[in-house]
């Protein structure tokens, strides 16, 4: 395990060291001063001289990104000059409804998921495998801001069941907080729930045809623990892959949820960051995203190893 | 030990060789309509899409307001015989924005298709083809897979300036290392067949290889993963539109209406129930035609 | 390994005075089992009878496709059951009927009176437990034992089949086992549930020639020492030869044959038997260059021939053959045969060949 998680780690350098280049250049993609893009038309030359030093743009462009590897490694991820606090302070503040949302969507999307895939595979060829791939199709039709649009109008327009939007912190009480939520995890979970009963279905099909599962069959065992203990085990490598992979997909999705619920999250943060071009902002977040992405995935790979045994004797 | 023919037996074994055929017949028959069965996912997809692709090219034709004229007169009506699906916060006529909205929607998502197709088979193909290439080319797509699609294309279009062809430009970005992926795990298997490597000993040049054997049989996952990338397109064009990083307002794209129509969700319900609607049954049908063409190039994933 | 000649079978000598105190065990009346495939629905087993004495080890014999997994799979009742399109006849284990019993009462048959072995262990044994996991899992399914007895049971099988430090192994995981190790792994397991009836499908098929010999005779040697009975499933008449009393050929999913091992060897009388025989790998034929092969390929079961179902590779079939399907007849004492001309190619055996 140890040798495994070794590897695993050292993997990950090639990746972080492509993310941070394209963090940085992407940045500087913009045509003309960004200096005098974000100060605005009626911004003096003066002012726009200070800013650029202040950003260090008057460096040459290698010198920049070395300096801002720095300070990444370091924590230091710039300063908003719009919100007059630095980046790393701003992702502080607007990390926690993120993760509320993104963690209770996924909640959402395995407790939907799971069951659906394992019955349409035990199910397989019937009306009801038809109909969990039909609906999951569909959920894979639906991106998560129409939905969140589609549940607002129904649920707290038309029915007034939940609040229209608006967030309340873990703070005012685990209820309330659950209140605000349902409707942004719901909206947000339904994709990750289509994509994860595809899979769990794909993946139940292929186990359930193993020798083992004939096996225990064999030995007299209840269908329930031929599935669950027998079954499901194997199948969840490829389930793991899946939920892994398609966090990149949760979390961009709730960047865009975020702005239909009004959520004070990491996406209200980024949208506000894109109207003000405030550059470093928007540098921060991406890059914090994709960190966590790629921390995420090392967690799904180091899974794998719990879950089977074989990878975790692999050298 | 010989197989001893009877004489008399001849014509029994003829004729059990023709029912043997007759058999043969109708089992073809029945292969051929399971196979249709199965199309019809595909089918019907694509007959969505070409629909809402017929909108958008004769939106001028269609649609009966232009879709930017303001009527204050007109502000937030619903649905009637004259503005179909209503009017929006200026009086514009939903309808005509929406078709129009089909224009940017599928151009952006033909265009995404396209770029991305060619570049990531190109990418694909080498990073299959050239040992040392790989490596860089397949940690640089894995890279750029770490950022989430939309904020990826946030980021780009944030530093580019919102344009068509800057969203087009960053969806591109996104999705191509799907493709390359895609086309470098078919592109190995394909070289690694021996009649590939009979030609490499043959002195065929590389470049020959590459795209007169190679190529042709990557194809399938480029067709497959371009069709679902039009769809992510769609949506992620939309999405973007409804962040402000997309089509400037007051183009009218399906995430500026969308945009709009949640400012007034309690006023005018049809402002984000038609194009909502539409954008969810043009993906719905990529995905559908998607599904469908998997299944019938790649008889991997055929249900057995 | 010792394939069977005729001289090697004076182990079998017994088998004629037992049979009139044989006690049967298993009895398979007209056994009907259909399936749904994607070209229409066949019969995969067609109207088979057969039985187990207590104490028997009985041999199917067959291609594959033949029907003698599918045979084993019903007494089970393990099917796929999108794919089962039901079944007639009667399996009477005991005097019960399998075929009528609830799902519960089948799932007791299964962890107490029945137990299977499979002849691919690597995927018989579920890669994410560890091998005393499961075996565990079959001693505490039949009851009575607590963790620490099911455990100490556990170690004990896997002394009893042959494992060399059983403590030890009861913690490793199938992949770090070979493959010889495996199956005795799964014998430990089919034991631990004591079962009167073992079904071993194919056991020594994919293991090597040396180890296949230890594995017969570990089965053979259990079977003594715990009086189970066994299925034996092969295609391979050698693994019959070393282990059997009783053989049972099938063709299509028919029995062709039935008999006692001696008689097979001795006296066969379906052609398709004399087929198999002949193709044995025997080491004086090889060398001469003798090795035959029955010609020609199974039929499908979504076309199955009319009259005798072998007729179409057989060198002795007449137009009755391919008009009318001759039924299993009794040819001697407890020898049965599916052929019209049995007795005249009965009698070209041991002349002709």
């Amino acid at each position: 395990m140890l040798a495994y998680t070794g590897k695993r780690l050292v993997s990950l350098v090639p990746i972080l060291i492509v993310v941070a280049v394209v963090v940085f250049f992407v940045m500087h993609l913009t045509p003309g001063d960004p200096a005098a893009v974000m100060l605005g038309t009626e911004a003096s030359q003066a002012d726009i001289a200070q800013l650029r030093h202040q950003l260090g743009l008057d460096e040459p462009v290698l010198a920049q990104f070395v300096d801002w590897l720095g300070g990444v490694a370091r924590g230091d991820l710039g300063t908003s000059i719009f919100m007059k606090m630095p980046v790393s302070q701003a992702i502080a503040e607007h990390v926690g409804p993120t993760l509320s949302l993104s963690i209770l969507a996924q909640l959402v999307a395995a407790v939907l998921a799971l069951p659906l895939g394992i019955l349409a595979a035990k199910k397989r060829g019937t009306a009801t495998d038809q109909m969990v791939m039909g609906v999951s199709l569909l959920g894979i039709s639906l991106p998560s801001f129409l939905l969140g649009l589609f549940l607002m109008l129904v649920f707290a327009v038309e029915l007034r069941w939940f609040p229209v939007s608006g967030y309340k912190p873990l703070a005012d009480g685990f209820l309330e907080h659950l209140r605000y939520l349902v409707l942004p995890a719901l909206a947000l979970g339904s994709m990750q729930a289509a994509l994860i009963a595809r899979m769990t279905r794909a993946s139940m099909l292929e186990v359930l045809n193993q020798g083992y599962i004939e096996i225990a069959r064999a030995k007299g065992l209840r269908e329930i623990s031929v599935v669950f203990k027998h079954a499901l085990r194997n199948a969840f490598i490829p389930i793991v892959t899946v939920v892994g992979q398609s966090f990149a997909l949760l979390i961009g999705g709730a960047t865009v949820t975020e702005t239909v619920f009004n959520i004070p999250g990491l996406g209200q943060l980024i949208v506000n960051a894109v109207e003000r071009r405030d550059y470093e902002v928007i540098q921060g977040v991406v890059l914090v995203i994709a960190a966590l992405y790629v921390v995420l995935n090392l967690i799904v790979d180091l899974l794998y190893g719990l879950i089977d045994p074989r990878i975790r004797h692999k050298r | 030990m010989s197989v001893v023919m009877h004489n008399h037996t001849a014509s029994d074994r003829a004729a059990a060789l023709n029912e043997a055929r007759l058999q043969y017949r109708r089992e073809q028959r029945r292969i051929a309509w399971r196979s249709f069965v199965r199309h019809r996912l595909a089918f019907a997809g694509s007959i969505i899409v070409f629909a809402v692709l017929l909108l958008a090219v004769f939106a001028p034709v269609i649609a009966r307001f232009d879709p930017l004229a303001v009527d204050v007169a007109n502000r937030l009506k619903g649905p009637d015989a004259m503005h179909w699906f209503g009017t929006d916060n200026f009086g514009r006529d939903t309808f005509s924005r929406v078709a129009y909205g089909a224009r940017i929607s599928m151009f952006v998502g033909i265009s995404v298709a396209l770029i991305t197709g060619v570049l990531g088979l190109l990418i694909g193909l080498l990073a299959s083809y050239f040992r040392r290439l790989d490596y860089a080319l397949m940690r640089i797509c894995d890279g750029l897979m770490a950022f989430p699609a939309i904020l990826l294309a946030i980021a780009i279009v944030a530093a580019m300036g919102p344009k068509v062809g800057n969203v087009i430009l960053a969806l591109s970005v996104v999705y191509t290392p799907n493709v390359a992926r895609a086309v470098r795990s078919v592109g190995l298997v394909v070289k690694e067949q021996t009649y590939v490597e009979a030609l490499g000993s043959l002195g065929a040049g590389h470049a020959r290889i590459l795209f007169r054997h190679i190529a042709p049989n990557c194809l399938t996952p480029v067709i497959v993963q371009g069709t679902f990338i039009f769809a992510d397109a769609i949506i992620s064009e939309a999405a973007l539109s409804f962040l402000g990083a997309g089509i400037p307002a007051p183009a009218a794209s399906w995430g500026n209406i969308l945009y709009d129509g949640k400012m007034y969700i309690f006023n005018a319900w049809w402002m984000v129930v038609f194009p909502g609607a539409l954008l969810m049954l043009t993906v719905f049908g990529l995905n559908m035609a998607g599904d469908g063409m998997r299944d019938l190039l790649d008889p991997h994933t055929k249900d057995k | 390994m010792t394939i069977g000649g005729m001289t090697d079978l004076s182990g079998t000598d017994g088998v004629r005075g037992e049979e009139a105190s044989r006690k049967e065990l298993l009895r398979i009346e007209g056994l009907v089992t259909r399936f749904h495939t994607a070209r229409g629905t066949v019969r995969a087993v067609d109207g088979v009878s057969f039985s187990i004495g207590s104490g028997e080890i009985l041999g199917v014999v067959g291609e594959s496709g033949c029907g003698k997994s599918v045979t084993s799979r019903s007494i089970m009742r393990l099917y796929d059951e999108n794919k089962a399109a039901g079944h007639e006849g009667k399996v009477l284990l005991k005097g019960r009927n399998l075929l009528e019993l609830s799902k519960s009462e089948m799932r007791n048959v299964r962890g107490n009176e029945i137990a299977m072995i499979f002849q691919d262990t690597l995927s018989s044994l579920n890669p994410v437990y560890t091998i005393g996991n499961q075996i565990a899992e079959a001693v505490r399914r039949r009851g009575g034992a607590g963790k620490k007895e099911a455990r100490r049971r556990a170690v004990d099988l896997l002394g009893a089949v042959g494992i060399p430090d059983p403590e030890r192994r009861f913690e490793e995981y199938p992949h770090q086992l070979s493959g010889g190790m495996r199956q005795r792994v799964m014998i430990a397991m089919a034991l631990a549930c004591e079962p009167s009836l073992l079904i071993a499908d194919e056991p020594t098929t994919a293991l090597d020639v040396t180890i296949q010999s230890q594995i017969l005779q570990l089965i053979g040697s259990l079977q003594e020492r715990y009086g189970m009975s066994i299925m034996l499933i092969t295609h391979d008449l050698g693994v019959v030869a070393e282990v059997c009393t009783r053989v049972v050929v099938m063709y299509l999913g028919q029995i062709i044959e039935d008999t006692d091992v001696r008689t097979l060897f001795e006296r066969p009388l379906h052609p398709y038997t004399h087929g198999l025989l002949r193709s044995m790998p025997k080491a004086d034929r090889a060398r001469e260059g003798k090795l035959e092969s029955i010609p020609g390929v199974v039929p499908s079961l979504h076309a199955v021939p009319r009259g005798c179902r072998f007729a179409g590779r057989c060198e002795y079939a007449d137009s009755k053959c391919l008009e009318e399907m001759p039924s299993l007849t009794a040819a001697g004492e407890g020898h049965q045969v599916r052929c019209w001309h049995y007795d005249r190619i009965g009698r070209e055996w041991g002349n002709g060949a």
